[in-house]
């Protein structure tokens, strides 16, 4: 960034010399030049603030450690421990059953909600607030209220199912469940949200037409609804997988991390601060970067391409 | 001075902030004043890291929970109070004493101590039980009989289940390293019978929910009358007995948790020692405040008057013999065992924990399970 801040300003100095005014206001920054200038410190700061960890999280990961105690250099010691470690390739199963399940649910609850919200009904308004309750509970204290509902003690789910002493977190395979139920429930009313913004945005006189051609509703719904909420459903997917991915609070509170419920976050979180060996943390979280950054990479292709046919068609 | 402990006692209103003001009050050129740290253990060791990391001296004093010594000592995070050792040492119990030392140096002045109880209803039962099977038994039938679960105790996938397993394991007579932690110990064999005897109790006389319960979870069912017994430390004496709601209010009673064999009583050791931090300006002072915490009779008996915190000077117990909750920590805390200050620690805490919860629960082996526990521990020694 020093570089781009002082590029510009011999252009400058050197069009005030002989040329006059009239030469500088020619020779001067353009637009776009003078643009970058003022884009300048917020873009160093932004690289400050998100690139320097990044960067420093790569460093620390290159070298070895004895609890907090660094040892000497390492290389990439730390990355061939940690992917040759079942406890990193167990967190990564469950943080990848965990996002597709969630997000799946999620998908495809919070789109139900996002059409039933988008009818004009008595009590829209309650209904809209009413679903949104969830999503503005913390996600820590939902997870604490989750461990209740689910926990044999006191037992609020069995207690209404009637399942008597049934171990949803105390047996395996069911804690997965439990923590995936707890997201979705958490979360579809935010993709619901966001679909519904993405609802708003459709015409009603598409659909006129439509009807006037005489296309049924699920007609109306596969060829009007879906191809026009697509950059809406990209960008929910996108927000939720990402977030997904990083998940932390609810299997911490809820099973801390037993019967394979130890996602990635909770495992970096166990080599940072609960058994420290940074070199070793900082390469969890370098890979776990790297996952995240690529999925979110995929989905950002495929939501450019779509936002450009998008205006194409638009226009 | 800044003494930094954490903790519910640390809050304003706690003993710990009584027991500041004290010593401010005694000291008025030298006042000490608490830095609180969060609740969580893991979290106050990480506050606590942070400073010394950076070699800060933000924190004069540390509130150190015994499990700690080794790591914050090779660290080299510590002041040595060797010169105050004799001082301490003549007044304090040997078990809290012995959660201070690190490679044969005192590193951490005893404060307060802990140790796990049986809690039985005396209602159901009449003598309390000195074997677990006699327990599990006892538990079985007056849980069925009264349609209540028989034991609670901490068995979620944390550091409580390890003392609860190790308070079975060491029943058993078995033992983790010797005694200055050159060698390894530990037993496959009684590992594997402790397990064992753990994952038959989870279809027997464990409550349901056992293995997703921490101290709070097992307090919570035995004050609200849904179990038999229950294994728990010292706080949740009060709590129940201040309950005139709760169905255990008027009948349960205390006593030493059981062994295997029917001799005495073992319970793993909690508790907070104060420590001196390296990089304190105040050295001097602030060992003379970890002395005096240790050795002051009127520091120690508020601990337990007010707060329900096991004192670690000897004479305190003799002084309060007629507290019910006192009279039965001195004797267990006698028999009480620390679990190794060792550097590693919280390694082998979870190497168990990840090894031997699965075991208990039906996911894997127990043998195998003891097998990586040992496999474990011998990587920590010798090298």
């Amino acid at each position: 960034m020093a570089d781009t801040q002082i590029a510009p300003e011999p252009g400058t100095r050197a069009g005030a010399g002989p040329g006059g005014p009239r030469a500088a206001r020619r020779k001067g920054l353009s637009e776009r030049a003078l643009a970058r200038v003022f884009v300048a410190p917020s873009v160093l700061l932004m690289a400050l603030v998100a690139l320097f960890p990044v960067i420093w999280a790569i460093v620390i990961s290159l070298f070895l450690y004895t609890r907090r105690q660094q040892t000497g250099f390492g290389g990439l010691e730390n990355y061939t421990d940690a992917l040759t470690s079942g406890r990193f390739w167990d967190s990564v199963w469950f943080t990848f059953v965990f996002t597709v399940s969630s997000v799946t649910f999620e998908f495809l609850i919070g789109l139900g909600f996002a059409l039933l919200m988008n009818q004009a009904f008595r009590g829209r308004g309650i209904t809209r607030a009413a679903i949104l309750v969830p999503w503005v509970i913390p996600t820590v204290i939902a997870a604490q209220m989750w461990f209740f509902m689910f926990n044999v003690t006191p037992g609020f789910i069995n207690n209404l199912l009637g399942l008597g002493n049934f171990n949803w977190l105390g047996q395996p395979g069911w804690p997965i469940f439990a923590v995936v139920f707890a997201d979705v429930w958490k979360t579809a009313p935010f993709v619901a949200l966001l679909l519904l913004a993405g609802l708003q945005t459709i015409p009603g006189d598409v659909y006129e037409s439509a009807r006037v051609d005489n296309a049924g509703m699920f007609q109306r719904f596969w060829f009007i609804t879906m191809p026009l909420l697509k950059p809406a459903i990209l960008v929910a997917l996108l927000f939720r997988t990402v977030d997904a991915l990083r998940v932390y609070d609810l299997p911490a509170v809820m099973t801390q991390g037993a019967f394979g419920t130890e996602s990635l976050a909770i495992l970096v979180r166990e080599f940072v601060v609960r058994t420290p060996n940074p070199g070793f943390g900082a390469a969890l979280s370098t890979l776990t970067f790297i996952l995240v950054l690529g999925i979110g990479m995929i989905f950002v292709t495929l939501l450019g391409r779509d936002l450009v046919i998008g205006t194409e068609g638009e226009e | 001075m800044v003494w930094a402990i954490g903790g519910s006692e640390a809050q304003v209103g706690g003993v710990h902030q009584t027991v500041a003001e004290m010593w401010s009050e005694a000291n008025p050129d030298n006042p000490i004043r608490i830095e609180i740290l969060p609740e969580a253990a893991d979290e106050q060791r990480e506050q606590q890291a942070l400073d010394l990391q950076a070699e800060a001296g933000g924190f004069d004093v540390l509130g150190v929970d015994v499990i700690w010594t080794g790591e914050y000592s090779e660290n080299e995070w510590l002041e040595s109070l060797e010169d105050i050792r004799g001082d301490i040492e003549a007044v304090t119990l040997p078990g809290p004493f012995e959660t201070g030392i690190w490679g044969g140096e005192l590193w951490a002045a005893p404060y307060n101590s802990n140790a796990g109880f049986l809690y039985y209803r005396t209602d159901l039962i009449d003598t309390p039980p000195t074997t677990w099977e006699e327990l599990c038994q006892m538990a079985e039938e007056a849980g069925g009989a009264e349609g209540i679960a028989g034991f609670v105790g901490q068995g979620a996938q944390y550091e409580g289940f390890v003392v609860n397993w190790l308070e079975y394991y060491w029943g058993l007579g078995g033992e983790l390293y010797n005694e200055d932690q050159s060698e390894v110990l530990f037993d496959v064999d009684l590992a594997t019978q402790a397990t064992e005897f753990m994952a038959d109790a989870v279809n027997g006389c464990y409550a349901p929910g056992f293995n997703t319960a921490m101290e709070e979870e097992a307090r919570n069912e035995f004050q609200g009358g849904n179990a038999v017994f229950m294994r728990n430390w010292p706080y949740a004496y009060s709590l129940i007995q201040e309950d005139t709601g709760s169905p255990a209010n008027e009948s349960f009673d205390i006593a030493p948790l059981p062994t295997f064999t029917g001799q005495g009583t073992i319970s793993a050791l909690g508790g907070f020692n104060n420590a001196v931090s390296a990089f304190s300006n105040n050295t001097e002072a602030a060992k003379e405040f970890v002395l005096w915490a240790a050795t002051d009779p009127e520091v120690q008996s508020t601990l337990a008057t007010e707060a329900s915190l096991p004192p670690t000077m000897a004479s305190v117990y003799d002084d309060l013999a007629d507290d019910p909750v006192m009279s039965l920590l001195g004797e267990v805390l006698s028999e009480a065992k620390p679990r190794p200050p060792a550097p590693q620690w919280n390694e082998i805490s979870v190497t168990m924990q990840r090894a031997l919860y699965p075991a208990y629960n039906g996911e894997g082996d127990p043998r195998s399970a003891a097998e990586e526990v040992l496999a474990f521990l011998e990587g920590t020694v010798g090298n």
